[in-house]
């Protein structure tokens, strides 16, 4: 970057920081990566997001602000099933299909969420699990035809769906996460499992005062395959049947070598 | 040492699947077993999602066959003739395999279909195994060998339509049956992931009357064709099949079967095929038990749509 643009730069950010009269407190906020890539030594990862509150005018406290971070990840149709007993063995009976569930979902806050806003504002803007829109489920029974739940019973698969992906942890609770260094700078780390769907990611920083939103700023995180794996899944994937013929004739030369080796001996 | 595979879409340990690998790979050597009904619910134990472990193991089971049926053809224990026609029903059975796994993937049972068949087979096999074993045992004790009798009588079987003269096999008998007994093996190579020689080789000995200098490797011959028609169909219908996975447990395998091969001329076999029997017992029994018992949590969450 040249020294000119530099300038112009800062000094864009400082309009925005001092520029309006009457605007209220502002958010800077980045990501310590904004690309994951899996590779074949992928365990998961841990995400950084850090970010300041640019206060305006003297009278501002810091006292009634929340900061609240979603990570979202790409939604899809997630069906969930629940067990019976027949004939003395457990098997797979209803089911319910959610057809907007995020593969990932991870709130973190500097105070619980039920402290931070109202149920409407959460609601609103989407925060927290709970209040994300997945779509108008649909009930299915064992034969594959269309039930309809009675609202208990839909309850009790939504909350089935959020307990599953909690324990695969890709549904991350953590009040309490975001972490104030001093006034204004604020951080949080969020663990991504090695479990983690691929595609693209919206990161959001809401600033919350006395339980409404102030700022909001949303920012990209694009998590792929890389290397190999890519290489691999995308073969398997959109080139199927030559991928299942190099699979096969690479398995059965493996057997000609040991064929080959055993009778050397 | 974690590696992450890109099909199955999670994180292994690199030394425990190449040590499954070897551990299976021997035990196929020692017994001339396939060893893929010990292995996918090993992977299945693991973690790994079973119809990637399905779809996998087949390719597995591609190198340890086309081993074993190396060796048999140098020998002249292959009967062509025979291995063709049960690979004509092996190639409709497989087929007919895979529309039936798509079908089971589809309505949420796979994971039931695959325990309970696994269920059946392992015990069934195990106590027969076990049995036999035993048996020889005793016999050993004794001092006397034991030989499977071939009876004299005819059964039902010759009586079949469409007789075809089978050289090798010194048999003249109608072609109903061997491709019965083949589409029968395609159909559980593709649900279940195996070679499918514990059926196919009683299936030959005792129904179709075969010489047993012919049977193991005609079964071998048959299985290095179906099994490697599964793989591609699984990697073309169900994209199951994943290439490190698959790697690992080949190179395994191959290393592992050497081993057995060489133990096998050493040790009693009674003793270690009754501890073959023993294991898949335990295994069978395991997966029964993980059916009958209530599961942790009664709900069970899955993606519609595979990630793309």
């Amino acid at each position: 970057m040249t020294k000119r643009a530099l300038i112009a730069v800062l000094l864009t950010l400082a309009g925005l920081a001092f520029g309006g009269p009457a605007r209220a407190d502002q958010l800077v906020t980045d990501l310590s990566e904004h690309k994951i890539a899996i590779k074949s030594n992928f365990t998961g990862t841990q995400i950084l997001l850090f970010g300041a509150i640019e206060a305006n005018g003297p009278d501002e406290r810091a006292l009634n602000r929340d900061i609240v971070v979603v990570i979202s990840g790409p939604a899809r149709a997630v069906t969930v099933r629940r067990k019976a007993r027949v004939g003395g063995i457990w098997i797979n009976h209803d089911s319910v299909t959610f057809p907007k569930v995020p593969g990932y979902y991870a709130v973190a806050s500097t105070r619980p969420l039920e402290v931070t806003a109202g149920i409407d504002v959460l609601q609103r803007e989407q925060i927290g699990i709970d209040n994300v829109n997945l779509g108008v489920p649909v009930a299915q029974g064992m034969d594959g035809s269309e039930e309809i739940l009675s609202p208990d019973d839909e309850k009790d698969f939504l909350k089935a769906l959020i307990r599953n992906k909690r324990r695969d942890k890709l549904f991350i609770n953590d009040p309490g996460g975001v972490v104030f260094l001093g006034q204004t700078l604020f951080r949080v780390t969020v663990d991504i499992p090695a479990n983690v769907p691929v595609g693209l990611y919206t990161a959001t920083v809401f600033l919350l005062r006395d339980g409404q939103v102030v700022d909001a700023i949303a920012s990209p995180l694009y998590i792929d395959k890389s290397g190999l794996e890519r290489f691999l899944y995308r073969f398997a994937h959109g080139d199927a049947l030559l991928y299942g013929l190099l699979a096969v004739l690479g398995s059965a030369a493996a057997g000609w070598l040991a064929s080959a080796v055993l009778r050397e001996r | 040492m974690q590696i992450y595979l890109p099909i199955a879409e999670m994180p292994v340990n690199v030394l425990v699947i190449f040590g499954m690998g070897m551990t299976v790979g021997f035990l196929s050597g020692m017994f001339g077993v396939g060893g893929g009904f010990l292995m996918t619910p090993l992977l299945i134990f693991l973690g790994i999602p079973p119809a990637v472990a399905v779809g996998t193991q087949s390719t597995q089971v591609v190198a340890s066959s086309v081993t074993g049926a190396i060796a048999h053809s140098k020998r002249g224990s292959i009967d062509f003739k025979m291995g063709g026609i049960t690979l004509a029903g092996g190639i409709a059975g497989s087929v007919s395999g895979i529309f039936i796994f798509r079908l089971l993937v589809k309505i949420g049972q796979i994971d039931l279909a695959i325990s309970v068949i696994y269920v059946v087979f392992l015990t069934i096999i195990g106590a027969l195994m076990m049995a036999e074993s035993v048996r020889a045992m005793l016999a050993a004790r004794a001092g006397q060998s034991v030989a499977i009798g071939k009876t004299a009588h005819h059964s039902w079987i010759h009586g079949l339509p469409l007789r075809m003269r089978f050289h090798r096999s010194r048999l003249y008998i109608s072609v109903i049956p061997p491709i019965a007994i083949g589409f029968f093996v395609g159909m559980l190579s593709a649900i279940m992931g195996v070679g499918g020689g514990f059926i196919m080789i009683p299936g030959m000995i005792y129904l179709l009357r075969m010489p047993t200098s012919v049977v193991i490797g005609t079964s071998l011959f048959q299985i290095v064709f179906v099994t490697a028609l599964t793989g591609v169909m699984h990697s073309v219908e169900n994209q199951t099949v994943d290439a490190v996975l698959g790697f690992i447990l080949v190179v395994g395998g191959v290393i592992g079967a050497q081993y057995g091969v060489r133990a096998a001329s050493r040790l009693r076999g009674e003793h270690l095929r009754a501890l073959l029997a023993a294991l898949v017992l335990l295994m069978g029994l395991r997966l029964g038990w993980a059916l009958i018992t209530p599961p942790a949590d009664l709900y069970s969450i899955v993606d519609v749509a595979p990630h793309s």
